[in-house]
């Protein structure tokens, strides 16, 4: 069985590309940075604790919000199930299959093996539309497919029950119902305004512009939290993965948001916010810029001490920059 | 980001962009990974020796199969704990040989289960040495039986 007229199309993220192609699926026309930036998705987080074998950082929001602050912001209906039983949950997909509906599902990423080994790690809050069944084989709609793809049930279950950080417990949403009339400019601003709050003003010294630049300066003490130079050279290139190609839209995300900018720009007829989303690209590409050197650096196994302050100086950069366009987004936001 | 530094040619893995148009217009685009394309050789590099490394180490008897795939996938004690339902100190014990050794078939399995290899990879390797030999372990309906199967070219 297969779920009639779904557009399977590739996104750079997983959530906002699941969410948008539900939407579009419902009959509610949004482009995914839309839906990215009314959900305040922009943001940066360091993180060193015992749940992460090697410091990491995050350059969106809280998994799970571009669901919750569509629903809250746009009044799209979604039905959402947990289960504690496994055997349960894959009942009530198959059910949900039945009855014709694309579903979303919550997933360790580790086990989407139609994609390429390398980049398969365990990571609980990996979203992906299930749309279709053939015998044991699920077929699955995932943003980072270019096709649609085949996981056996085995597999499937696996990645909703898997345990852990952000446990999915087999975790399913769909969509219910989408409103006739949607106000998207009261939607943008407060999306603006909240990503720019939440990059400024959160006050833990891991979160915002203050994550960026403690970021900076613990990326010069990684060489002693590594086994060894090949460690330390993976976890550098890893910065470029973060940035780049674990589903950001290039530039962390910094490229996608000027993408909503300018569309917020068309919607509310502000001039002001395409100067903000030429800003904001241009932010990205000097991410960018980290990520290529980075990855640089980490192939030539050239991480000294001097490299790798080279390395945060950049950051550090990035951190001022940011810092002075997220206070004026939030000045304009107020304006909107 | 411009569309023409965005474009990479490597079909194996595709991902989206978002970049500027030769139009000034701002969008997604479809496009192969850059450190993929580049630098996928040292990513396999790193990951052999790892391997190697660690194999070494469990045949030495210093650590465990546990503590091997734990690293090799990434995952800290704590997560790994949480994923197999037991308290880090289990898990830290279970890296010790001669506390791995009086680890049960259930629990062998458990982490097996999260590792995503069959249970007796928890208890052996297999080393390749004839070029062109395939070697795979085929899982069956029997949780603890797999088939080990050879392809000779």
């Amino acid at each position: 069985m297969h779920v009639d007229s779904f557009n399977h199309t590739m996104a750079a993220h997983c959530e906002s590309g699941t969410v948008t192609a539900l939407l579009n699926h419902s009959g509610f026309p949004i482009s995914e940075p839309m839906v990215f930036g009314i959900s305040s998705g922009i943001f940066f987080g360091y993180f060193q604790t015992k749940q992460f074998p090697f410091p990491t950082f995050v350059v969106r929001n809280k998994p799970g919000s571009m669901r919750e602050r569509t629903a809250k912001l746009l009044g799209v209906k979604y039905k959402t199930m947990k289960f504690k039983d496994p055997d349960a949950g894959m009942r009530e997909l198959d059910r949900l299959l039945a009855e014709n509906r694309p579903v979303a599902c919550q997933t360790d990423f580790f086990y989407m093996d139609y994609l390429p080994n390398h980049v398969r790690v365990h990571i609980n809050v990996h979203f992906v539309n299930v749309v279709g069944k053939e015998g044991d084989n699920y077929i699955i709609s995932d943003c980072y497919s270019p096709e649609l793809a085949t996981l056996s049930a085995e597999a499937l279950k696996k990645g909703r029950f898997a345990g852990g950080s952000f446990s999915p417990k087999g975790f399913l949403f769909y969509v219910e119902s989408v409103p006739q009339e949607i106000d998207m400019a009261h939607a943008i601003r407060k999306g603006i305004k909240k990503a720019a709050f939440y990059m400024l003003k959160i006050p833990i010294p891991f979160l915002g512009i203050k994550g960026i630049r403690l970021f900076a300066k613990k990326v010069v003490d990684w060489p002693r939290r590594a086994r060894n130079i090949e460690h330390l050279s993976h976890e550098i290139m890893k910065i470029n993965i973060f940035l780049e190609d674990q589903g950001t839209g290039g530039g962390g995300f910094r490229f996608m948001y000027a993408t909503f900018l300018r569309e917020a720009s068309e919607i509310l007829k502000r001039p002001d916010l395409l100067e903000m989303s030429e800003r904001i690209m241009g932010i990205g590409d000097r991410w960018r810029e980290i990520s290529l050197f980075a990855a640089r650096i980490g192939k030539r196994r050239d991480l000294g001490e001097d490299r790798l302050r080279e390395l945060g100086n950049k950051i550090n950069s990035r951190a001022d920059e940011e810092e002075v366009f997220f206070k004026d987004l939030l000045k304009l936001s107020k304006s909107l | 980001m411009k569309d023409k530094e965005a474009h990479i040619d490597y079909k194996e893995h595709q991902l989206v962009l978002y970049v500027e148009r030769e139009d000034g217009t701002y969008g997604p685009m479809q496009t192969g990974s850059y450190i993929s394309k580049n630098y996928i050789d040292d990513y396999w590099l790193k990951r052999e020796n790892l391997e190697k490394e660690y194999r070494a180490r469990v045949e030495k008897g210093e650590i465990t199969p546990i503590e091997y795939y734990m690293v090799i996938e990434e995952l800290s004690v704590s997560e790994l704990a949480a994923r197999v339902k037991l308290s880090s100190r289990a898990v830290k014990m279970h890296m010790i040989p001669k506390h791995f050794a009086k680890m049960s078939i259930e629990v062998l399995k458990r982490y097996a289960d999260v590792f995503d290899v069959p249970i007796v990879s928890l208890l052996q390797a297999i080393i390749v040495s004839k070029n062109g030999l395939k070697i795979s372990l085929k899982k069956t309906d029997n949780p603890l039986f797999v088939l080990l199967k050879i392809d000779i070219p």
